[in-house]
């Protein structure tokens, strides 16, 4: 047997909560007409339809999930090359500040500086490994 | 030899000038878009209505039909839970991906900062090389703009690559979460409502009621559960009118997407922002 859609769920949901709206009027219109016995099946039957249409509404929506599992895939997929995008262009910025130091390091090799060779290889490594804002 | 440089660096930097704007001017519809798309969605959160709260109304109103007390309420309401979860993965979905778009098409995020480069040039602890700050910042300027340029440029390239793979899913879920929320629990409400009309015209079939105060007070008790009732539907229908039109400006997105830097893009998408502005206003109203 075929699966039950979303769409049919829902058509069945509508049927139940028309029976249950013709159930109350039918009542209502013959209300001196039904012994007691009747009106209180009438009632009680009106409330379950009531209760089923509104169960399989629930059921419609969890139904839609397996009818989306592809289009949430791509777009989760999506979502996510976009924040790798992001992330890279704010490398960027982590990649000026390094050549900043670079540069300083490098005039303080040409300088034959040990001390300040020593200072700058604590920056570029700090620039390096300091978090990508 | 220092001017001349300035000199070139001035003029590159107006050359690149007007790239640089156009490139500002697509960008900003895009992120004005997703910001007022956001906005929109996240009040997804303020509805004060779900599933689950349905199921627990439900149980409520029987217990009152029966005059059932208990110590604790006994509600069967897995099945609504796991709608709640369905609708959340939506909503978790959509979000996430306007989220992104918004923050690829800032332009802070490739606002860079040359300071630091800026500094290392000009410091005094160089020695003998010595650069004029003047000149510094006027390189500094320049590369900034190349750079700014060139990963805008790259952006727009991104952004319309994403909003082309996009497009296909995000109207389906935005038509299924829509369908979920202005069509499945709108409708539970209509159950609601019904329960309400049954409960009210019973006790009135009945005659459970005699004196005309406890009729007036039946009456209003059940017009201002009505009412109570008809706003959440209204709420959940202008939720739902947002999301279709978040979904009409992705589809104008979409068919632009290789004319994004025509000026008329922002007049084209500038009617589906206002009429989503105009829905999270009415949404708001109905919140308050």
């Amino acid at each position: 047997m075929a699966n039950l859609t979303s769409d049919q769920a829902q058509q069945l949901s509508d049927n139940f909560f028309d029976l249950s709206v013709a159930i109350t009027d039918f009542r209502i219109a013959n209300w001196e007409k039904l012994s007691l016995e009747e009106n209180k099946e009438l009632g009680e039957t009106r409330y379950k339809l009531l209760k089923s249409g509104e169960d399989i509404l629930a059921l419609a929506t969890t139904l839609i999930m397996d009818e989306v599992a592809d289009s949430l895939g791509k777009i989760n997929t999506i979502t996510a090359d976009i924040k790798g995008t992001i992330k890279t262009l704010r490398t960027i910025q982590k990649g000026l500040d390094v050549a900043a130091t670079l540069v300083a390091l490098g005039i303080a090799i040409i300088a034959k500086d040990p001390q300040r060779i020593g200072k700058s290889i604590k920056s570029v490594f700090d620039a390096w490994t300091a978090p990508s804002v | 030899m220092k001017n001349h440089l300035l000199e070139r660096s001035v003029v590159l930097t107006f050359i690149t000038f007007p790239l640089f704007i156009s490139s500002c001017i697509n960008l900003k519809t895009v992120g004005d878009y997703s910001a007022i798309s956001i906005e929109s969605i996240r009040n997804f959160e303020e509805i004060d209505y779900s599933f689950l709260q349905h199921c627990l109304d439900r149980c409520t109103d029987e217990a009152i039909q029966t005059f059932e007390i208990k110590r604790a309420q006994d509600c069967s309401c897995e099945l609504y839970q796991e709608a709640d979860s369905v609708t959340q993965v939506f909503y978790n979905s959509i979000e996430g991906y306007f989220q992104g778009l918004g923050n690829l098409s800032q332009n802070e995020l490739t606002q860079y900062s040359s300071n630091a480069l800026i500094g290392t040039l000009t410091a005094d602890e160089l020695g003998p090389v010595k650069i004029e700050e003047r000149t510094a910042s006027a390189f500094s300027s320049l590369s900034n703009t190349l750079l700014r340029a060139s990963t805008d440029f790259y952006r727009r390239k991104k952004i319309v690559e994403y909003i082309e793979q996009a497009n296909e899913p995000i109207q389906i879920l935005l038509e299924k979460f829509e369908l979920i929320i202005s069509n499945n629990l709108k409708k539970e409400l209509r159950f609601k409502r019904e329960r309400l009309y049954a409960y009210y015209t019973d006790m009135k079939m009945n005659r459970t009621l005699t004196s005309d105060y406890e009729k007036g007070k039946a009456t209003a008790d059940y017009y201002q559960a009505l009412e109570a009732i008809q706003r959440k539907e209204m709420e959940l229908d202008v939720f739902g009118k947002s999301l279709a039109e978040i979904a009409k400006g992705h589809q104008v997105l979409y068919e632009n997407r290789n004319k994004l830097s025509v000026k008329n893009l922002q007049e084209l998408l500038q009617g589906y922002s206002s009429n989503v502005k105009g829905l999270i206003s009415e949404f708001n109203k109905l919140n308050d």
